[in-house]
């Protein structure tokens, strides 16, 4: 190599030493360096905030987000309904499954048959969607066009993260509003109104579930595609429902919120504000693995 | 000194299971020039390109991107950088505008400079009756003209595509042929491979011929029946292969 011109034809132009993506350096002219103000840390900064709004914009156009909002929030909202009415008119069946919650009147028996459901039915439906998220820049060919841009491919993925998160609190608020039309149709604003208060537990399960999905995204960038997530996510289902059942694992993030939805009183706060250390983690394996990315296979 | 280079692989090599891959290529592409890589399903030409975007890493020699080694590239450099190799960056979700707007912003342009380049770029490739509609609805001659718009829109001068034609009508394939020139001649280095020797032939200023993973010879673009020197030059190397083995 002899050297490089720059200038060429109004387009982006300029040569530095390069020093890596996130790597600390002298920036050049360009539009990331312009806004970069003179730090790798700062140009990671600009280029997650352009993965961000990548994302973002793919999310609110995409039918498999919409679909999984109605589905998750109309579909629990509907069978929890569904099962409160059951138990009413005296269904056996439906009243083992409620166990305790079955003699609980108004919005604490409303509420606790909607984390129940949530702490499953939450967690395949975050973790199916963040499998989509990342699976599918495999699964549609579309990964080979995240290379070679200033935008880097960790900023990408924590992008998604990002949105998948925000998304989330969408539809814990979109469930949580639900359910309180629900329970007020049913009365309880008459009968219970002191207990509406229980309401705040559906938000922070849904979060919750969210946070506690993320490994769906790792395994779906490690395996390259949608499925090795759905089957994460079915895993991460199966660890916590079977060891909430079992009363045990109160520490373990994955676990904490199904026992929490089950048996709030048996679950420390300090146990659920571990929890984050799971999308912390698997977020973080996350972006080292679309860091070393390689078209391979 | 020579030209600026945008690309430059020196005694490249990368090796998969099963004896494929590719070695010791050295191969440049200058400023102002269309570099064409051309050689029969298999022959190592997606895998050379994947080696000079960072999409693999080689097991031996070097790439250089705009003078910059190719795993040190940062921001600047990359937005110097347009390339489509296999699929197009066209989201299903999203409008052919949106898609542009979308590689726009990963390209390092601000909403003010990717509205205008996406303008640009829709009146370039006529993409002005698919601005609307989804990508899921669009052919799939459309999409890669998209996804060749979406590749160029931020004017790129080290520029990677690999069998840009794939699915185009013979009004894109002109299309495609006239940004090429334009871009070349404002001073940018294209890499390209085709299978189309006629098409390769009216725009390439060089024509590299890659067969089992190395270069093996070039063809004159201006050369008289370019099939016939192809052909020549690659059962050429298999029997050399064959004999040696």
């Amino acid at each position: 190599m002899n050297g490089v011109r720059t200038g060429g034809r109004g387009g982006p132009s300029g040569v530095r030493t390069g020093t890596g993506r996130c790597g600390v350096g002298p920036v050049g002219p360009g539009p990331f360096a312009a806004r970069g103000a003179g730090l790798g840390f700062t140009r990671c900064l600009v280029g997650l905030r352009a993965g961000v709004a990548v994302e973002a914009r793919k999310a609110m156009a995409s039918r498999v987000m919409a679909s999984t909002t109605l589905l998750l929030v109309v579909g629990v909202g509907v069978l929890a309904l569904g099962m409160l009415l059951a138990a009413a008119s005296g269904d056996e069946q439906v009243l083992a499954k409620l166990g305790p919650l079955a003699g609980a009147p108004g919005w604490t028996g409303l509420v606790g048959v909607v984390l129940q459901i949530t702490a499953a039915a939450g967690v395949l439906a975050f973790g199916v969607a963040l499998s989509w998220m990342l699976g599918r820049e495999f699964a549609d060919g579309t990964v080979a066009a995240l290379f070679g841009l200033p935008v880097s491919r960790p900023a990408i993925a924590l992008g998604k993260l990002v949105v998948y998160l925000a998304w989330s609190v969408v539809v814990a608020v979109a469930l949580t509003g639900v359910i309180a039309i629900v329970g007020f149709a049913m009365g309880f604003g008459a009968t219970d109104a002191a207990g509406v208060r229980a309401l705040a537990r559906i938000p922070v399960l849904v979060v919750l579930s969210a946070l506690i999905a993320v490994p769906a995204g790792w395994v779906a960038t490690i395996g390259r595609g949608l499925l090795p997530g759905i089957a994460a996510t079915v895993g991460i289902i199966v660890v916590a429902q079977v060891s909430a059942i079992a009363d045990v694992g109160v520490w373990v993030p994955l676990v904490a919120p199904a026992l929490w939805a089950i048996a709030p009183d048996a679950v420390p706060a300090a146990a659920l504000l571990i929890v984050p250390t799971v999308p912390l983690a698997f977020g973080a394996l996350c972006a080292l693995a679309w860091s070393r990315l390689q078209l391979d296979r | 000194m020579s030209a600026a280079l945008r690309f430059e692989a020196s005694s490249l090599a990368r090796n998969f299971r099963g004896g494929a891959g590719v070695h010791g290529i050295d191969l440049d592409v200058a400023a102002g020039e269309i570099h064409a890589l051309v050689g029969l399903n298999g022959a190592g030409k997606t895998t050379i390109m994947r080696l000079l975007l960072g999409m693999l890493r080689p097991d031996a020699g070097a790439v250089r991107v705009c003078g910059v080694e190719v795993g040190r590239a940062d921001a600047a450099t990359w937005s110097r950088v347009g390339q489509l190799v296999e699929h197009p960056l066209a989201y299903a979700e999203l409008t052919g505008r949106a898609n542009l707007e979308v590689a726009a912003r990963l390209h390092g342009l601000d909403r003010a400079q990717g509205g205008a380049a996406v303008d640009r770029a829709i009146e370039e490739f006529d993409l002005g009756r698919y601005a609307g509609v989804r990508a899921s609805r669009l052919s799939l001659g459309n999409r890669q003209r998209v996804g060749i718009a979406g590749a160029l829109l931020h004017e790129p001068e080290a520029i990677v595509l690999d069998e840009p034609t794939n699915g185009l009508d013979p009004a894109g394939v002109i299309v495609l042929r006239e940004s090429l020139l334009r871009r070349a001649a404002a001073g940018a280095g294209i890499l390209v491979s085709s299978h189309h020797l006629d098409e390769v032939a009216r725009v390439a200023d060089r024509i590299t011929v890659v067969n089992d993973g190395r270069v093996i010879g070039s063809l004159d673009p201006g050369g008289f029946d370019l099939e016939r020197a192809f052909f020549a030059l690659v059962h050429g190397d298999d029997e050399t292969r064959r004999a040696a083995a």
